[in-house]
């Protein structure tokens, strides 16, 4: 090989000077300076004073560069922030995000200067350090001198001169007898790596086989982006998107309905809401008619159509619509009727019953009933009156509620008819509260009151104001 | 030499007459010798795998509970109304604080040309750097969603379609706190080159000598070399310098900036960054002091330097002592009756035994250091640097934990008690800390060597 024959006759690159002291190497510097000699360089374990004046190496630029590093560190943040925070481009692919807090100014220096002032400091520092391993060439792990026995201590306790042979005004024996008197521990000359420069042929197979191997992950990619696929995109990270539940609106095989979506379980009770039998239903709770206790507390869960308590069923079903006009009352004496219910006889205790109730009940019944039933209660309401008015044949007036048959009624049954109906009266259950329907049969209890009361009904002081009055 | 020896144990500074800095009539080689020679030994000491296996489980465990934590989510911690800063952030800025020494000794240190700082800076660089791994991690589990934490930096994405607020002190602290953890690393590693180049030098192992031999990027010492390095290293140490007092500044504006009583005050900044040279320099000593008793190094981290530790945790130890009391002053003048209760409520109140805790370690114990008994003898200020390190921490929990226990709605009040999870990841970031201290002792050059040759009487007494 070509190699072999450098091996015999190494070319020489230069003088490798080995000082104890660095005073002597100062001395030696100096001397291969005033000899005009300029490719010349010490290897030193630390940094020696006055060396650079001994050598005349020329102040470096790298202040600059850190300086150049800085300001554009600087300028970068305050543009970066400035792009990012305090403008928009409607439509753009990348677009500032400007933030509305407080009213505060979406670009305000002082609020941007710390991002600022650290990008500064960090492009700065990278200028330091990586502008000082450029200027100085490095990483460099091939260099002659590594090769010589002596120079591990260069980084350790000795001092050492080089003089470059390409060095112009280089003169390998004169400068060797100026330096011999200057009391060296060894000179030696610095030979070429006789080894070949060539990459050796099993590393650039090994380079070959890593950079063919770097194409295979953007070849996938590219190749994963202009197909199509049946299979669901890879997802790393679930961030909770994926879930074993079924989503509002969907389908699902577990149920026979095949919806995901499930009613609540019918007779359900959210925990304290659980109300008296009685004072949901208008009936003493034990007999049959209360069975399906649990489903009367369930307002939701209550279709109109079955979930409806079972006494009231036949009431409702009896009269179709072409049945001619009859009072309520009537109706429900004259038919052979099923049991009646257990009704509730007086107003629940759970009741606060006052004035106050009364006028609830009052506006109330103004408000849903009034409309048929009229004001004072005799089923001359304006609805009734325009119906009349206008011949509607299918019209049925609605009861007087001074009729004695209502009149007689008791409390649980005039609650029970407001919140399911009765013949052409819809169901007022889902529109009016427990609370007050109870109102409301107050209220009605009064004003039937109102109409057959004697004085003596009236209490005593309020009964003379009366008769002040009359007179 | 011989007159080094005669001066030996002076530690007052004489005019016209220096106490060396490095004792014991060493030479060159022998420094390289003492230093080398540590992470050349075929065998580490027996207490050195000792302290690795405890701080190895240490870490397992700090790493398991962040495992734990990201499986089950972050109400594994104590954090919950009103206290939503617990002990994360609490170590959070006290390893912050801690990773703030070792930037400011071998920066500020170097700009102002302190020589004294050759021996430590290299150990407290180190420190700064292990300090600072601790510490960021604690803000990235801190956020709830680990795996999505590159949210916080500005890079465009099509996903979220926004960029980060840049008005948030939050913010701020992302750029702060890795600009400083990056610049730390250039400037720790740029201080190591030579060193690394030294070791490559005396390595008789194959497999240490390819280590280094690319960690030193074939430094050869070249005099030019030297000339841009050492201009690249005052830059960068000018550099370092004003980002330490930003990166601390930045975090207390984290609590500044908000308008919680105890938070909203601008004597934050000065007080943070005094109380984490304190922390700082604590640490340092806690360090040093069986270091240079274990490795042998007491010929270059002399008595001097200790005593010079002692005179700064003094110093920075009354300017916290001065903090504290100017809160209370300034609480007083601002006429703010949430201001005052805030601080009556600090000394008085539910965490009256931190806040005793953190005046008696950062105030009371630092005035020990008046003596000179105190600052020569390396067993008392071991001590007091345990303490100082407790009193630092306690400074951060009462700081983040009184505030929010008691802000403005009584209705809202609360008291923080931390999980076994709070405990034993403060417990496992000791593990991270020492592991990698444990690491950098067997492997690196824990004496910058080149520094330290560069300022020894040999070289001073011969040049002048």
């Amino acid at each position: 090989m070509a190699n072999k024959k450098d091996n015999a006759t190494p070319q020489t690159l230069g003088l490798l000077v080995e000082f104890e002291d660095q005073d002597q190497l100062l001395k030696a510097c100096e001397a291969v300076r005033d000899a005009g000699l300029t490719k010349t360089d010490a290897h030193v374990p630390f940094p020696v004073h006055g060396i650079d004046e001994a050598l005349g190496i020329r102040p470096t630029v790298l202040p600059w560069l850190v300086l150049a590093m800085g300001l554009t560190g600087g300028a970068t943040g305050l543009a970066m922030q400035y792009f990012m925070n305090a403008t928009v481009q409607p439509g753009a692919l990348f677009s500032g995000y400007p933030y509305m807090i407080s009213g505060k100014p979406e670009f305000s220096l002082p609020a941007n200067i710390p991002v600022t002032f650290e990008l500064t400091i960090l492009l700065s520092a990278f200028g330091a350090l990586f502008g000082m391993l450029a200027l100085n060439k490095l990483p460099n792990f091939s260099n002659p001198l590594f090769r010589h026995k002596n120079f591990a201590r260069a980084t350790n306790d000795r001092f050492f001169l080089t003089i470059d042979a390409t060095d112009p005004k280089f003169k390998a024996n004169k400068h060797r007898e100026m330096l011999e008197k200057l009391s060296p521990i060894t000179i030696d000359e610095l030979e070429a790596d006789p080894s070949s420069d060539q990459i050796p042929t099993f590393l650039k197979y090994v380079v070959i086989v890593f950079l063919a191997a770097l194409t295979v992950p953007p070849m996938l990619v590219w190749n994963a982006r202009n197909t199509t696929s049946p299979l669901p995109r890879i997802h790393p990270i679930q961030d909770m998107d994926n879930q074993l539940k079924k989503k509002t609106q969907t389908t699902s095989q577990v149920f026979a309905d095949g919806r995901s979506m499930r009613p609540r379980v019918p007779g359900s009770v959210a925990r304290g809401e659980w109300q008296p039998i009685d004072y949901l239903t208008g009936i003493v709770p034990g007999g049959e008619m209360t069975e399906n206790v649990a489903l009367l507390q369930d307002e939701e869960a209550k279709p109109a159509d079955d979930a409806q308590p079972a006494e009231e069923q036949p009431a409702v079903d009896a009269p179709a619509d072409g049945e001619p006009a009859a009072a309520e009352g009537a109706a429900v004496e004259g038919e052979d009727k099923p049991p009646e219910p257990d009704w509730v006889t007086s107003f629940p205790e759970t009741l606060d019953v006052d004035t106050a109730l009364i006028e609830r009940g009052q506006a109330r019944f103004n408000i849903y009933c009034a409309v048929c039933h009229g004001v004072s209660g005799e089923g001359n309401g304006l609805v009734s009156l325009r119906a009349f008015e206008m011949e509607q044949p299918t019209w049925v007036q609605p009861t007087n509620l001074h009729d004695p048959n209502v009149t007689k009624q008791p409390v649980g049954r005039v609650f029970n008819t407001i919140t399911n109906g009765i013949r052409k009266m819809p169901a007022y259950g889902a529109q009016i509260s427990p609370e007050d329907r109870w109102a409301i049969v107050l209220y009605l209890k009064a004003l039937q009151k109102s109409r057959d009361a004697t004085i003596q009904d009236v209490p005593q002081i309020e009964a003379d104001a009366l008769k002040g009055q009359g007179n | 030499m011989a007159t080094v020896e005669e001066v030996d144990n002076i530690t007052l500074e004489t005019p016209g007459k220096r106490a060396p800095l490095v004792t014991g009539g060493l030479k060159f080689g022998s420094i390289t010798e003492i230093v080398a020679g540590v992470p050349e030994q075929e065998k580490p000491p027996l207490a050195w795998y000792i302290g690795f296996c405890v701080s190895l489980a240490a870490l397992g465990m700090l790493f398991a509970l962040i495992g734990y934590l990201i499986m089950t989510g972050v109400g594994v911690w104590g954090n919950n109304v009103p206290v939503y800063w617990g002990w994360p952030i609490v170590n959070f800025v006290f390893w912050v604080g801690i990773g703030h020494a070792g930037t400011l000794i071998s920066a500020i240190l170097c700009v102002f040309r302190q020589n004294w700082r050759t021996s430590i800076n290299r150990f407290a660089e180190a420190m700064t750097i292990f300090a600072v791994a601790c510490a960021g991690i604690f803000p990235a589990i801190h956020i709830g969603r680990v795996w999505v934490f590159y949210w916080l930096f500005p890079y465009p994405s099509l996903y979220l379609n926004m960029w980060p607020n840049f008005r948030s002190p939050l913010l701020w602290d992302v750029f702060a706190v890795s600009t400083y953890a990056t610049v730390s690393v250039l400037f720790w590693y740029m201080g190591m080159i030579p060193d690394l180049a030294t070791l490559r030098d005396r390595t008789k192992s194959r497999l240490h000598q390819i280590g280094y031999s690319v960690a030193a990027l074939g430094w050869t010492g070249s005099a030019r070399q030297w000339h841009r390095y050492e201009k690249a290293y005052i830059l960068l140490a000018a550099l370092a310098a004003p980002l330490v007092l930003s990166v601390h500044t930045i975090v207390s504006f984290d609590f500044a900036v908000s308008q919680l009583p105890g938070w909203h005050t601008t004597i934050f900044p000065p007080y943070f960054v005094a109380g984490a040279v304190f922390s700082g320099f604590g640490m340092v000593l806690t360090l040093i002091v069986p270091a240079r008793q274990w490795f042998g190094l007491k010929d270059m981290v002399t008595t001097r330097h200790l005593e010079n530790i002692c005179k700064i945790l003094l110093a920075t130890g009354s300017m916290v002592g001065y903090a504290y009391a100017m809160e209370f002053f300034m609480a007083w003048y601002s006429g703010v009756a949430n201001e005052q209760f805030t601080f009556q409520n600090r000394a008085f109140g539910p965490y009256y035994w931190a806040y005793w805790t953190m005046i008696f370690c950062n105030v009371c114990v630092p005035q020990i250091f008046w003596f000179k008994k105190c600052r020569t003898t390396p067993w008392i200020m071991f001590i007091a640097s345990i303490f100082v390190n407790i009193g630092m921490w306690f400074e951060r929990f009462v700081i983040t934990v009184t505030s929010l226990s008691r802000d403005f709605l009584p209705s809202s009040w609360g008291y923080f008690t931390p999980t076994w999870v709070d405990i034993g990841m403060f417990v496992g970031s000791f593990g991270l800390f020492f592991t990698l201290f444990l690491l950098f002792l067997r492997f690196l050059p824990m004496v910058a060597m080149a520094e330290v040759k560069s300022v020894m009487p040999h070289g001073e007494e011969d040049h002048h």
